[in-house]
């Protein structure tokens, strides 16, 4: 290093005071190198690209400069005024020096941002002791003695072998993509030029007997000199042996890539032929496959037999030819790979450029939706390992499918809920809301249905003469197919119980109750299917006459309180439920049963779902003593007071149960007359 | 709900067991369903271990009668239970169906 001294200021000038030339040489690099440092990261987010094409572009012409100056400088030789004129000589290198410094400091800071891009805080740490060495070398020449050979030469190699280490952090290669790895491979190799541009420079006109200025800052000049050339070099190397690498991330993230796209869709609520489209594509490019078709199963994918095969770069014809040939060869049902199609008999004509068939199904939970076949025109090209990443395709596609299928059918549910929230509307306001008054009786009702529709049903009709129909009923069954029968029934309620004009006497002009329920016997044959039957019970209260007139078909049985004898019974008659049998003989299954009535009397009329509600351990039935014992302590009371008072005996005695059969309770007290307003 | 059948030269005896509802209604119904069943001149129905009967339960009854009878197939019910017969009773049914206390009815019939 001491060896390249230079002997100071030419004669030219006089006595140049060489410490001040050197001082402002060590002021300008050091200030050059403070500004650079103190500038915002020349690094945007991780366009590493583009800074490298900053610095090719701003200092990396510079080096350009230099050329030029040089140029200017060989030409002017032949001028008089300039040949062999050392202060021109010595201007052009000074400037020259000035562009070799500021290009030094961009580049060094630059590197910088690359060395720290997402380091560790020890790595900041060394790079900063690494900036503060390099400065202190600039007190070598500063100082005035040089140090010997034997100390100076180890420092600047020391610090070398410093920057050596640090240009190992290239980190930010691994962030490229294939492409942009090119192009970095470029740049560095220009703005390697570019200081090897510089060094050449500076080597010729070290030597030249013409250059009248002091040494240059040489050890400071050549530690970052060579630390720029020698991370770009670095950089360079890792990116260039780093492609083939790059190729296979690349492919594996582009394979990722489409698994997200297939995952996404389901989010964006699109259709399960969009799926299976996207599979199809993004199978065949993760392949590389020449063509490819998909065969769907039309009874479990709900595509038209018509759709359901789905091509690329393949006709829909060739497909059928193919899956023809195919089938004669017996294939196994699940992953398959042939790749010499070609030797195989059956392959010739027009199909016999491709070469290597995959086979892969779409596995479901219960069964295969379809059938994926993908082509090659090149002989062995398929392996196992393609077989593991379509698979994770194929079952990404299903699962999409799947979740599919579970929107629909929650949608489908939710519509469906609806619909009997509207069916429960709909029934609510079958059931009677007014219930009928008048002065000689009292009326309260209750029910309650154990689904959102229920089988129950009661209604009234005021008939001519103070008579009053009544009708209870219970479908077997519950829910939706029962509230059907229970609405027809509230219709053949109202169409039988119409004045017949044709009757001979006032008796006959309404149905009795036995030739009633013969009649809705017969309605109800066309339209309860076998295994559903009716209960019911309808009377016919007469208050001019004082007495009622019921029949009972199959339901429970009429609770009595006899108001004169103090008395409560059960009503013990004979009749069948409807639709159990299903012709005319029905008649002779069911009787009228007539009561006198008095004032006080309390009738109590209910469905099973009363007498048979669980509580207890749940197999216990309410049954029909306790509501008889409920009756005798409550008969003196309101109607609507007595259901109060038996509806609450109830809830006791099933509480923590869930109501298993829909409720219905009518309570009807008989009072004395009153002489009408 | 279990259902057992006994086979007999010209009697089926089937052993109803648990609870018969909505549910186990299926596999009665299969049970009577069966074309063959209607070779024998009288099913015989052991109602011993039924211990309830729910309107389904007597749908499924009531669903094959007409098929019996037109196929004059005999179809008797035994041992039942007091709780159990009320159902059949307050429907009407046993006007309409051949209930009897015990087996040596049963097979009288």
């Amino acid at each position: 290093m001491s060896a390249l001294s230079h002997s100071g200021a030419g004669p030219w000038l006089g006595q140049w005071p060489q410490w001040s030339t050197q001082l402002t040489q060590a002021a300008f690099a050091l200030s050059v190198f403070l500004y650079y440092r103190y500038q915002p990261s020349p690094l945007h987010g991780q366009q590493f690209v583009k800074l490298l094409k900053r610095l090719l572009t701003g200092p990396g012409l510079l080096a350009l400069g230099c050329v030029g100056l040089h140029l200017l400088e060989v030409a002017a030789q032949d001028e008089p005024v300039f040949s062999s004129n050392s202060l021109f000589f010595t201007t052009i290198y000074t400037v020259n020096l000035g562009l070799f410094v500021i290009f030094l400091a961009r580049t060094n800071y630059a590197w910088r941002a690359l060395v720290l891009f997402r380091a560790s805080p020890r790595l900041q740490k060394e790079w900063t002791l690494f900036e503060v060495l390099l400065g202190a070398t600039l007190l070598f020449r500063l100082v005035g003695i040089d140090p010997p050979a034997y100390i100076g030469t180890p420092i600047v190699v020391l610090l070398g072998l410093f920057g050596v280490y640090l240009s190992g952090h290239q980190k930010w290669v691994a962030y490229l993509s294939q492409r942009d790895k090119w192009r970095a491979v470029l740049l560095q190799a220009g703005l390697l030029l570019g200081v090897l541009i510089f060094v050449q420079y500076f080597r010729v006109t070290q030597v030249d007997p013409q250059l009248i200025a002091p040494r240059p800052q040489y050890a400071f000049l050549l530690l970052t000199a060579f630390f720029s050339a020698f991370y770009a070099l670095m950089g360079l190397m890792v990116t260039f042996f780093n492609l083939p690498i790059s190729d296979i991330v690349e492919q594996r993230r582009n394979e990722i890539l489409r698994l997200q796209r297939l995952t996404q869709i389901i989010q964006r609520g699109q259709t399960s032929g969009e799926v299976y489209r996207i599979l199809l594509e993004s199978a065949a490019q993760t392949v590389n496959a020449d063509a490819a078709w998909l065969d769907l199963d039309p009874a479990h994918t709900g595509v038209e037999a018509s759709q359901a095969t789905l091509c690329l770069n393949f006709s829909p014809e060739q497909a059928r030819e193919l899956r023809a040939r195919l089938t004669t060869y017996d294939l196994p049902e699940g992953e398959f790979i042939t790749n010499d199609l070609h030797l195989r008999p059956g392959f010739e004509g027009t199909l016999q450029h491709y070469r290597s068939l995959l086979q892969l199904p779409l596995r479901g939970l219960h069964y295969n939706y379809g059938m994926l076949y993908l082509l090659k025109e090149e002989p062995h090209t398929f392996h196992h390992e393609d077989l593991s990443i379509l698979q994770t395709f194929t079952g990404q596609a299903v699962l999409s499918i799947e979740n599919l299928e579970l929107v629909q059918t929650s949608l489908a549910n939710q519509r469906t809920q609806e619909e009997l929230k509207i069916a429960s509307q709909v029934q609510d306001s079958l059931i009677p809301k007014n219930l009928p008054t008048d002065n000689w009786f009292d009326i309260s009702s209750h029910s309650l249905a154990a689904k959102e529709v229920g089988g129950d049903f009661y209604d009234f009709l005021h008939l001519p003469g103070r008579r009053l129909a009544v009708i209870i009923g219970d479908v077997s069954g519950k829910g939706v197919t029962a509230a059907f029968h229970m609405a027809q029934m509230k219709g053949i309620f109202h169409s039988l119980m119409q004045e017949n004009p044709l009757a001979k006497n006032e008796r006959d002009k309404f149905p009795v109750p036995s030739k009633f329920m013969a009649q809705a016997n017969t309605a109800l044959i066309h339209c309860l299917e076998k295994s559903s039957f009716i209960t019911s019970s309808l009377y016919i209260i007469d208050y001019e006459q004082g007495g009622f007139v019921f029949a009972r078909a199959g339901h429970c049985h009429t609770l009595y309180y006899h108001a004169m004898r103090e008395e409560v019974f059960y009503f013990e008659s004979q009749g069948l439920g409807l639709g159990i049998i299903r012709n005319d003989s029905y008649e002779k299954h069911i009787k009228n049963q007539f009561y006198d009535y008095s004032p006080g009397d309390v009738m109590v009329i209910y469905t099973d779902g009363i007498v048979e509600a669980r509580g207890g351990d749940g197999t216990d039935e309410y049954g029909e003593d306790r509501l008889k014992l409920r009756l005798e302590e409550s008969y003196f009371q309101e109607a609507h007071d007595i259901k109060n008072f038996i509806l609450d005996d109830l809830n006791a005695f099933t509480s923590g149960h869930p109501i298993h059969d829909d409720q219905t309770l009518l309570v009807i007290k008989f009072k004395s007359a009153q002489p009408l307003p | 709900m279990k259902v057992t059948a006994q086979p007999s030269a010209d009697t089926l005896t089937l052993l109803l067991d648990g609870e018969l509802d909505a549910s186990s209604a299926i596999v009665l119904d299969t049970e009577l369903a069966k074309p063959d069943i209607l070779n024998y001149r009288k099913v015989l129905i052991d109602c011993a271990k039924l211990s309830y009967i729910s309107s389904a339960g007597l749908g499924v009854f009531i669903s094959h009668l007409q098929r019996f009878q037109d196929a004059n197939v005999k179809l008797v019910f035994f041992n039942m239970q007091e709780k159990v017969f009320n159902v059949f009773e307050i429907l009407g049914l046993d006007a309409l169906m051949t209930i009897v206390p015990s087996l040596t009815e049963a097979e009288a019939a």
